[in-house]
């Protein structure tokens, strides 16, 4: 059974998530920022009347913000009760993914991202990182202790 | 509706009726209690009890959760014995009651979540039943004489209960008639009106339904779910007439009596052993359902909160396209008419559809005498609940989120504050306590909640010595010490409190998530009182829009006290003050008072110089203090929704609204704010100058 991804891309890097977990994807016009929030939370937004937190994947993986451009995206994801958007350099494919090409991430990929990734793919020559939004929204930051 | 026969509605219609039933149940037990206790034999209680456990059996029945029937049909056994032999239930009975309510409330959980229900457990099931003095192995021998005067389909057959069995032996046997009559739910009816609770209810007032048995059918132009329920029932009615309740042909009405309809007739006492007595038959099954009274799902009413939120924000919009044409020089006399009068009709259908939402704060409460009983269950104090509701109303939503932190206040009272009884006696005082929950509706849109225990008060030296802290020397203070994380005035952690959470998250839910106040009135010897202060309705509220570091805020109308203009009211420099934490950046002189005033950009974090032309003055602890921003923009009705994820959940930020440019702009929570100080940094930790500042911002000492 293949499932369907939604790809976008941070950094130059590859990412992907289970579509069934993306309510919707958004162009990005800014965010209302909220004061004492971590450092990666862009801020908030509206979608369709609901308020959703904004999270900055470049400044969750340790890098500088950038400057949104026309492609930049917000990839609505809704799982675990949670619904948080997370900001993305640009988000246009959605591919079909067998169980046999996920497999575990090497022990590189785990470090640079920061344990944000929990599996890749391999898609001819290009390398899919599907990244762990439970950890991306800080759900398991008492393991990570 | 485009699901022909929708389940999951049918469920939760099922465990919103399920847990009024066990509600109840829970009050009618304690009541049964009480009066064996006093001694009396009141059999009121105890009819109630029977007929809500029969609704319940038949509610379950409907949805196949045979382990409510079970449970619920055991109690039934008892309570039926019991008033037959009028005699009161034995002492351990209602223990053993509530287990079994607890049981099924358990079971209802299950289905609510869609998970497997537990099977009850045997012991459970085989206490109920000792409890009923009836010998079980002569009902064995009635089952089969039953079974073979009535004509049941096996596959219903083998769903069945004795009793139910014996119930339409019982109507044969008394000239009524047993009848099976089949609904299927399908969208057409259900367009009609046509449902298979409407059905119930309907035939209900025709008939006494003995059992509904849900049945898969093959699908088909009149069952086109595939699903059937078949009604088993005891009537006076005419086929015609039942036909017609169920909206089926006369034709589909068959009986569940063999040819032969004479029976050979039992002893009269033999009968009246199978019957519950008259008095105890649901009445909700001889009386015509009440059609005035709707239940809803909260959900659909917040759809159209959701409806009118977007109207609101639309209207934002247009007066401000009319600023905008009024700029250009146009006359907009009229169109400003128009948009008044659009206001004003807006505002009406935002205040019917709050009514629409409030609930009796009586129903809020009448969940605490079960809790009071559990905490005080082995133990050797006593209480009395005393409640005195007044009628006042609240909305659902604040309901919900404010009964966890009531359940805290009530805990304290009954684990910190009422005294054990020989220590109540040795103070002559009662040996049984008095907890007593009072509200009153503020004009002001605010409901205030009181929790007031005639205990021993509280030992403010010992919370004192307890959280390594200055004893403090009011309330306020007090209260401040006792809501510090993981604050415990008790030795020995009971089962119930004193893990030292209950203060910390009861203020949580009522300041930071409610928007709310929570103070306090103590005096040794004589008892403590909890005050609650929370809005009515936290859906839609008045709010200033403020600018403070070029950014936009707003803060709710009913916190500010006054707005003062910087300009003309000069600050005075603050007392010199050391310290690392936020410095008042000036004090106000104002009607005799001094105000502490603090820079709102600086406390939020915000980067830049602020400037300070206005400064709005709210009052935390009885004192006030003000915080100074650029400028406040204007005054409207703003659709407030919480921040709840995580990721933005900050203390002194309670919401998100839209002002009608389709992005959120923050509501800001002063009172935290204010008191943010004090807790993050706690005031041991704050230099000594810095502390004392802090104190005196944060009491009224």
């Amino acid at each position: 059974m293949s499932t369907l991804h939604v790809i976008f891309r941070v950094d130059g890097s590859e990412y992907a998530l289970a579509a069934s977990d993306v309510l919707q994807m958004e162009s990005y016009t800014g965010a209302t920022r909220v004061p004492g929030a971590q450092d990666f939370v862009a801020g908030v937004i509206q979608v369709r009347g609901r308020v959703v937190p904004v999270v900055d994947l470049r400044v969750r993986f340790g890098l500088a913000p950038a400057t949104a451009t026309l492609d930049t995206r917000v990839v609505v994801v809704q799982a675990r009760d949670r619904t948080v958007g997370l900001l993305v350099d640009s988000a246009r494919e959605v591919i079909k993914l067998l169980p046999e090409q996920i497999k575990p991430p090497p022990q590189m990929v785990g470090e640079a991202e920061g344990g944000f990734v929990r599996a890749v793919a391999h898609l001819g020559n290009r390398l899919l990182m599907l990244l762990d939004f439970a950890k991306v929204i800080g759900e398991e930051a008492l393991d990570v202790n | 509706m485009s699901t022909p026969f929708d389940l999951a509605e049918f469920l939760s219609a099922f465990v919103a009726e399920a847990d009024e039933q066990l509600t109840l149940a829970g009050a009618k037990l304690l009541a049964i209690e009480a009066a064996a206790r006093r001694g009396e034999r009141d059999p009121r209680p105890i009819r109630d009890l029977f007929r809500s456990m029969h609704t319940l059996k038949g509610l379950a029945a409907m949805v196949g959760v045979e382990p409510i029937v079970t449970i619920a049909h055991a109690v039934e056994t008892v309570l039926r014995e019991a008033e037959r032999a009028t005699k009161p239930l034995e002492p351990g009975a209602s223990d053993l009651l509530l287990q079994a309510v607890h049981a099924m409330n358990g079971a209802v959980r299950a289905v609510e979540r869609g998970a497997a229900v537990p099977v009850p457990s045997n012991a459970l099931l085989a206490q109920i039943e000792s409890l009923a003095s009836g010998a079980p192995a002569a009902r064995e021998g009635e089952r089969s004489a039953v079974r073979a005067d009535l004509l049941i389909d096996p596959a219903i057959d083998a769903k069945l209960d004795p009793f139910e069995r014996d119930l339409l032996l019982k109507g044969i046997r008394a000239g009524r008639r047993a009848l099976r009559i089949d609904f299927a739910p399908s969208p057409a009816r259900a367009a009609e009106g046509l449902t298979i609770s409407t059905a119930r209810e309907r035939i209900g007032a025709l008939a006494e339904i003995v059992r509904i048995v849900p049945l898969t059918v093959p699908m088909a132009e009149g069952a086109p779910a595939g699903i059937a329920f078949a009604l088993l029932i005891v009537t006076d009615a005419s086929n015609a007439q039942l036909a017609l309740a169920a909206g089926i042909a006369e034709g589909e009405v068959r009986s569940l009596v063999r040819d032969a309809p004479q029976l050979e007739t039992t002893p009269r006492e033999d009968e009246s052993a199978l019957a519950p007595p008259e008095s105890m038959i649901p009445e909700a099954e001889h009386e015509a359902p009440r059609r005035n009274l709707l239940r809803v799902d909260v959900s659909r009413v917040d759809d159209a909160m959701d409806r009118l939120a977007s109207l609101l924000v639309t209207r934002s919009r247009l007066l401000r396209a009319i600023a905008k044409v009024a700029e250009a020089g146009v006359d907009v006399r009229e169109l400003n008419q128009v948009a008044s009068e659009n206001s004003r009709n807006l505002r009406d259908l935002r205040a019917s559809i709050l009514q629409v939402r409030m609930v009796p704060v009586a129903e809020l409460v009448e969940r605490i005498p079960l809790l009071l009983r559990a905490l005080t269950r082995g133990t050797d104090r006593q209480v009395h609940l005393e409640v005195e509701t007044g009628g006042a109303e609240l909305d659902k939503g604040v309901a919900e989120r404010v009964f966890p932190a009531l359940v805290h206040l009530v805990r304290n009272a009954v684990d910190h504050g009422i005294e054990p009884a020989p220590e109540r006696l040795r103070a002559r005082k009662p040996a049984e306590g008095l907890i007593r929950i009072a509200s009153i509706a503020r004009t002001s849109g605010r409901l205030e909640l009181a929790v007031r225990d005639d205990g021993r008060g509280i030992d403010a030296e010992a919370v004192a010595k307890r959280a390594n802290a200055p004893v403090p020397h009011s309330n306020e203070a007090l209260l401040e010490l006792l809501c510090r994380p993981g604050l415990s005035t008790r030795d020995a952690a009971t089962t119930t409190s004193g893990r030292g959470m209950g203060m910390d998250i009861a203020r949580r839910i009522i300041v930071e998530d409610l928007g709310g106040e929570l103070s306090l009135e103590t005096e040794p010897g004589v008892g403590t009182t909890f005050v609650v202060k929370i809005p009515l309705t936290v859906a839609i509220v008045d709010v200033f829009v403020i600018e403070c570091a070029s950014e936009r805020f707003v803060l709710p109308v009913s916190v500010v006290e006054e707005i003062v203009d910087l300009t003309t009211d000069r600050l005075m420099p603050p007392a010199v003050t050391k310290g690392a934490f936020h410095k008042p950046s000036g004090i106000l002189h104002r009607r005799g008072e001094s105000v502490l005033v603090y820079e709102l950009g600086g406390i939020l974090g915000l980067p830049g110089q602020a400037s300070a032309a206005r400064a709005v003055v709210i009052r935390r602890g009885g004192q006030p203090l003000a915080f100074s921003l650029a400028r406040v923009a204007g005054q409207q009705e703003a659709v407030v929704r919480p921040l709840l994820d995580p990721l933005v959940r900050v203390p002194g930020i309670s919401a998100a609204t839209d002002l009608g440019d389709g992005r959120p702009t923050l509501v800001l929570d002063l009172m935290t704010l204010a008191a943010q100080g004090q807790r993050r940094g706690g005031v041991a930790a704050l230099p000594r100058a810095a502390a004392s500042d802090m104190r005196r911002l944060g009491d009224g000492s």
